[in-house]
């Protein structure tokens, strides 16, 4: 008990030193917020990569970034303009505009789509083993959740689209590989309005390259939309574990709670969930 | 204290943050960078609701009393920062800065929020259109 309250008192000590040291500086008790707070470079080694009891790599995270967000080809490794969209497909996204994504009327992000808010792995077990590994985002689900099959089952011949399609997953030494289909068309890449069609096939092959970081080699296979396959690559960044208030964790996010998105320029948000 | 507390937290907590200011990913969809005001006036409500959360401050103009409404991130994003249910609440009175809406200049993008008696300590900063120019991949 002594101990635990000199400690106390040493680390009060510290933290009302560097307050005052802030102060003194005129640093502002500003907090930069959105986003996330993620384990910085300097850190991403300084712990092991965790394993389960059974040696799998433990890939839960939370993890913040590892897809797309404003512009798939700048966030996955590509020049301006190198993504092989087909004619059509480079007319509609010319077409499209931020403000009609469907994201913004709390629609799903699908794939490979993330927002700086956190999202995890979570590995769900019967009495037959590892069945399904759940992809939970802390807000771009809208209510479902991405399910990755981890049973050994095949896609279905002719999937009914969806917004998140058909996952099926397995794992090549410590790399998790995630095979879709079935997806719909409504979502968008970035808010750009990078198109695709219901022919999207998805591989995602996510590997935890260290205990801050994992990454997505992403294969983009989709000849509807695409002249021909592409591959991107995303990192995501481990969650911070330890800050007092959701440190770790992922929170409650209700989207259409209150979303008053468009009510300052007078316009209606998601409008652009269909093709036509 | 468990204010200040959290303010510690919160210090700490700047250190340590990699991930950037975040832009206002949309930002341009509805307010203008060209439209940048500063008010004093009188915390009306903080809602804590998603998707974002929004702070109504009552502003004293030309006799008559605008409510603006002023955006901010999510819930989690300022509690992760060290917010808590106390951080700010009605009745106090601020100075802030935002952007104001293209159609209804009530609305706006909040920059940052002050006390009034400590302008030089924003207890809120936000990314702006800046922020968006240096291409940080978005948020929401």
């Amino acid at each position: 008990m002594k101990k635990f309250f000199a400690v106390f008192i040493i680390l009060a000590g510290v933290s009302l030193g560097y307050f005052a040291h802030l102060q003194a500086q005129g640093a502002v008790q500003q907090i930069q917020v959105g986003g996330s707070p993620v384990v910085p470079d300097n850190l991403v080694t300084s712990q092991p990569v965790p394993r389960l009891p059974d040696g799998t790599v433990d890939l839960t995270g939370p993890w913040v970034g590892g897809g797309s967000n404003g512009n798939i080809e700048r966030d996955g490794g590509l020049k301006a303009g190198e993504l092989p969209l087909l004619p059509w497909a480079k007319e509609l996204m010319s077409k499209r505009q931020e403000k009609d994504e469907p994201y913004t009327a709390c629609l799903p992000m699908s794939v490979p789509r993330v927002n700086p808010y956190p999202w995890k792995f979570a590995l769900s077990y019967t009495a037959k083993g590892l069945s399904h590994i759940y992809v939970l985002h802390e807000t771009g689900d809208a209510g479902a959740h991405r399910v990755v099959y981890m049973d050994g089952r095949k896609h279905p011949d002719d999937p009914i689209p969806t917004w998140w399609g058909h996952s099926i997953g397995r794992f090549e030494k410590d790399t998790l590989v995630i095979d879709t289909v079935g997806y719909n068309d409504k979502f968008w890449f970035d808010s750009r309005g990078t198109p695709h069609t219901e022919q999207l096939h998805t591989v995602e092959r996510w590997t935890r390259i260290n205990w801050g970081r994992i990454t997505n080699d992403f294969l983009l296979d989709d000849p509807g939309a695409f002249s021909k396959p592409v591959n991107l690559k995303f990192t995501g960044r481990l969650l911070r574990p330890d800050l007092k208030t959701g440190g770790g964790e992922l929170m409650e996010f209700i989207c259409l709670e209150g979303n008053e998105y468009g009510a300052a320029a007078g316009f209606v948000p998601g409008q652009g969930t269909s093709i036509k | 204290m468990r204010t200040k507390f959290g303010v510690l937290v919160a210090a700490f907590g700047l250190v340590c943050v990699v991930a950037p200011a975040i832009a206002h990913h949309g930002f341009d969809t509805e307010y203008d960078a060209n439209k940048k005001f500063k008010h004093e006036g009188v915390v009306k409500a903080v809602l804590w609701t998603n998707p974002h959360m929004r702070v109504h401050v009552d502003v004293s103009e030309a006799g008559k009393t605008v409510t603006y409404n002023m955006e901010i991130t999510s819930p989690n994003s300022v509690q992760r920062q060290g917010w808590g249910r106390n951080s700010l609440l009605p009745g106090e009175k601020v100075v802030f800065e935002g952007y104001a809406g293209k159609v209804d200049e009530t609305r706006g993008s909040l920059l940052s929020i002050a006390k009034a008696d400590a302008p030089d300590k924003p207890l809120f900063v936000q990314g702006g259109p800046e922020a968006a120019q240096q291409g940080f991949p978005g948020a929401r």
